[in-house]
């Protein structure tokens, strides 16, 4: 899901940039300290998922679990993926520099999304079929979102939408379904064991 | 049973360790220029993409495509640093650059006065030997390159762990501002 460096028009990297500034202050404000060893956590979380390649034809995938600290985190995955991608493209060269931005946004915005929109019916819910229900639609939509998010960037930066859409849908196909299943799990485990990592997340920023 | 379950998909899915950026090179054999390109994951560039050869400038000099085994070859006739760039879509563009020193030595422009005054047989043979050691070279080197590039992008159990060290640090830097703002507002 990376975009790497030097494929995208100034252009794009600028608004990426701007609206990744953005997001990232959004998010700083809305931390709270409470939150923050989660945070950090997650974006370790994040950090070694992205290590794990699934090769798909031309391109690869790797776990994002971008719903699941959109679930946690709200606003803050923001900052928390920032530092994350970061330290991705110093360790592992995914990415780049340039492209943060865009590639923050890319995988922020779908989870920041989901966390508005699911966290709500997390934090009535204690039953386990219900939290993994969550998980699952919050892991595949996050993911989905993404790759659309990508292949509408690559459009913008001149590839035909249809196809590289098609691309990125149909490769990240088996993403989706294992991302679900991942987040699934890992939802209705914290849900039962440890419900207030997602509570803490809904008071801040409702 | 669904810690197990993570478990179990975490070890399925880290089989398939290996990073997705392009990677590639060129190199002089002989009196052309060979170069190949592929993914960090060992994988080959597919066959038929368009490598677009240009100088510093930017000026075409020419264009070639990759075969099967994501290797293209393209024949020199200046004596410039020579850009290939390969656009492998889904963001995927690599850019490869090969500098004048390194194209065969006939191309280079000073060799001309000695050259002609003793073209005798021995000065012949001799450059053919010294263009078939090259290629020999070269293909014994060929599976190092590879080697060496893999390892290059190969990121290890030591990044890994740094990473999170990083993170961690940044939260431990965060708790100490907060820390000191709290004091301060006590005082």
């Amino acid at each position: 899901m990376h975009i790497v460096d030097g494929a995208l028009s100034n252009e794009i990297l600028a608004i990426g940039a701007v609206v990744g500034a953005l997001g990232v202050a959004k998010g700083l404000r809305d931390m709270d300290y409470e939150q923050m060893p989660v945070t950090a956590l997650l974006a370790s979380v994040f950090f070694v998922a992205s290590y794990i390649h699934l090769p798909v034809g031309v391109s690869s995938i790797h776990l994002i679990l971008n719903g699941l600290i959109g679930l946690a985190l709200g606003w803050a995955a923001f900052p928390a993926l920032l530092v994350a991608l970061l330290l991705q493209a110093v360790f592992f060269g995914f990415g780049g520099f340039l492209v943060l931005g865009v590639n923050l946004i890319n995988i922020a915005i779908p989870a920041v999304l989901v966390g508005l929109l699911l966290r709500h019916a997390l934090a009535i819910t204690t039953q386990k079929r219900q939290l993994a229900m969550l998980g699952a639609l919050a892991g595949g939509g996050a993911v989905t979102l993404t790759a659309f998010m990508v292949a509408g960037t690559l459009a913008l930066n001149g590839d035909a939408f249809l196809p590289a859409a098609k691309l990125a849908f149909l490769s990240s196909l088996p993403l989706v379904v294992i991302e679900a299943a991942v987040t699934a799990a890992a939802v209705a485990l914290i849900g039962q064991v440890k419900p207030e990592l997602f509570a803490v997340a809904a008071r801040t920023s409702s | 049973m669904n810690r197990l379950l993570l478990t179990a998909l975490l070890l399925i899915t880290s089989s398939f360790v290996g990073a997705h950026n392009v990677v590639g090179g060129v190199y002089t054999i002989g009196d052309t220029i060979e170069g190949e390109a592929g993914f960090s994951n060992g994988d080959m560039a597919p066959a038929g993409i368009k490598v677009i050869v240009t100088d510093m400038q930017g000026a075409s000099l020419g264009q070639t495509e990759t075969d099967a085994e994501g290797v293209f070859r393209f024949k020199p006739s200046r004596y410039v640093t020579h850009h290939f760039t390969l656009d492998l879509g889904a963001g995927h563009t690599l850019a490869l650059t090969l500098a004048a020193e390194e194209l065969p030595a006939a191309l280079a422009p000073t060799q001309a006065p000695a050259a002609t005054a003793v073209t005798t047989a021995a000065a012949k043979s001799a450059t053919a030997l010294n263009s078939q050691i090259e290629a020999a070279v070269a293909r014994q080197v060929k599976p190092l390159r590879r080697e060496l590039r893999e390892l290059k992008e190969a990121a290890g159990l030591r990044d890994i762990v740094g990473g999170i060290g990083y993170i961690l640090g940044l939260c431990g830097i965060a708790a100490l501002l907060r820390e000191r703002k709290m004091r301060k507002e006590t005082a």
